[in-house]
């Protein structure tokens, strides 16, 4: 009978411990980005006080590199806009409708946690659903690529960092535009893999690497990174490795840029695929 | 007894802020993350029953889980190190066995039994939270990398704030 008790007490402690494994696994398998944005979100109220203090304290030491970065985006600003007010002076009657030409609509937005070390990194910036942010809506911290928004709370949306192993973008070299697919190998947040260039087209290293606007996500020609390393592998297909622009450890403020006329272009493109 | 229940739930409440809000927001490299809640398990008194240290175990991971923002991987890591503490602890027992009342502690069974004990927890822990991470097999030499130099760091954390209760 002690035997028996003995043995049951055993068996009892493997199965709890079966139990508990088998939860944290079936929330592992499916938890997936946004059910587990959305979830975290409900419960991080906890901390999220303390994670924006720590945040506005970092954001207020960098103040500097953030100033210089916006006079710069400023000023190239200012000479678009010298440009094409020359262009539209002379006798035309230009038409500028916001609502039917345009196609990208951008919001600034603040990253109040970020982080880099994971293989899987996220995003989390402060504005959500109510700020008009969408899932699938693009990041870019003004110039170059960041993320992708998967999930939104009222007031605060999550985004899918590049360095992030389930990224994919569509990207093309500037000098050629022979476009193939970005990813993140998980080891270093300064590089990122260009993949399905083919070898017969010639790279050189410090080509530039953007946007296509084939997701219909991104638009086209924001700037990804620069080419850093080239390998000729085995098969029919370069390795290229691509220095990124963005220096994730310090992007502060975002863009976050939404396609208006995506779900046009996705209902028309799904009639044929 | 429930003085060292205030003072174990003060400590693991302690260390969780530790982990969440300094450790996780370290940007060192991709390879060092050390994770200290861990000691959560490590100093358990040896009398604790095996269920409730797994459930203690699935707890804190759940804990960390859901302020760091990832799916159960803590929880099934953290629930790992707890199954296997009392494996671990009999294969190492001291001659004379444990004393049922004191706590597993370098003051209690000295600094080489501390730190193969901490090394083994640690190493068990790692091992499991970073493979589940990456989620495959690819890269196998890389995951393992991480996992060492990311043990080394957190015993060095355990070893730092063990001391720190032996002199108390």
């Amino acid at each position: 009978m002690r035997n028996l008790l003995n043995f049951l007490l055993k068996y009892n402690n493997i199965i709890v411990f079966l139990i508990l494994e088998g939860i944290a696994f079936y929330w592992l398998t499916n938890g997936n980005a946004y059910h587990n944005s959305r979830m975290v979100k409900s419960i991080q109220g906890l901390t999220r006080g303390m994670e924006e203090r720590i945040t506005n304290a970092k954001n207020y030491l960098s103040l500097r590199d953030v100033n210089s970065g916006l006079a710069e985006e400023n000023s190239k600003l200012l000479n678009r806009l010298e440009q094409l007010s020359l262009v539209q002076d002379p006798g035309f009657i230009s038409v500028n409708d916001s609502t039917s030409g345009q196609q990208y609509n951008y919001t600034p937005a603040r990253v109040i946690n970020n982080s880099v070390n994971k293989q899987k990194n996220f995003i989390t910036i402060n504005k959500g659903s109510l700020q008009g942010i969408k899932p699938d809506m693009a990041l870019t911290d003004g110039r170059n690529v960041v993320g992708l928004v998967v999930g939104c709370s009222r007031n605060f949306s999550v985004a899918i960092s590049l360095l992030n192993l389930d990224f994919r973008l569509s990207s093309r070299l500037k000098s050629s535009g022979y476009f193939g697919s970005l990813t993140w190998d998980g080891r270093n947040p300064r590089y990122a893999a260009l993949n399905e260039i083919p070898q017969h087209i010639s790279v050189t290293q410090g080509d530039t690497v953007e946007t296509t606007a084939f997701s219909a996500v991104f638009p086209e020609g924001i700037g990804i990174g620069r080419v850093s390393e080239i390998k000729k592998s085995g098969s029919d297909f370069y390795r290229i490795t691509v220095e990124l622009f963005t220096d994730f450890r310090q992007v502060q403020y975002v863009n976050v840029i939404g396609n208006l006329l995506r779900e046009e272009q996705l209902e028309l493109e799904s009639q044929y695929q | 007894m429930i003085n060292s229940i205030l003072k174990y739930g003060l400590i693991s409440v302690l260390l969780i802020l530790l982990q969440v809000l300094v450790l996780n927001n370290i940007q060192f490299s991709g390879y060092v993350n050390p994770y200290v809640y861990i000691i959560i398990i490590l100093i358990l008194p040896s009398l604790t029953p095996s269920w409730l240290i797994l459930l203690i175990g699935f707890a804190t991971g759940l804990i960390i889980d859901l302020s760091a923002g990832s799916p159960g991987m803590h929880a099934s890591a953290t629930l790992l190190a707890g199954f296997a503490r009392p494996f671990v602890l009999r294969v190492i027992a001291p001659r004379d066995g444990y004393d049922p009342g004191s706590s597993l502690s370098m003051a209690s069974y000295g600094f080489r039994w501390f730190v193969i004990y901490a090394t083994a927890i640690v190493l068990i822990h790692h091992g499991a939270l970073f493979f589940i991470e990456v989620f495959r097999f690819t890269d196998f030499f890389r995951t393992i990398l991480r996992i060492l130099l990311s043990s080394v760091f957190t015993l060095g954390f355990v070893l730092l704030i063990e001391y720190y209760r032996k002199g108390r």
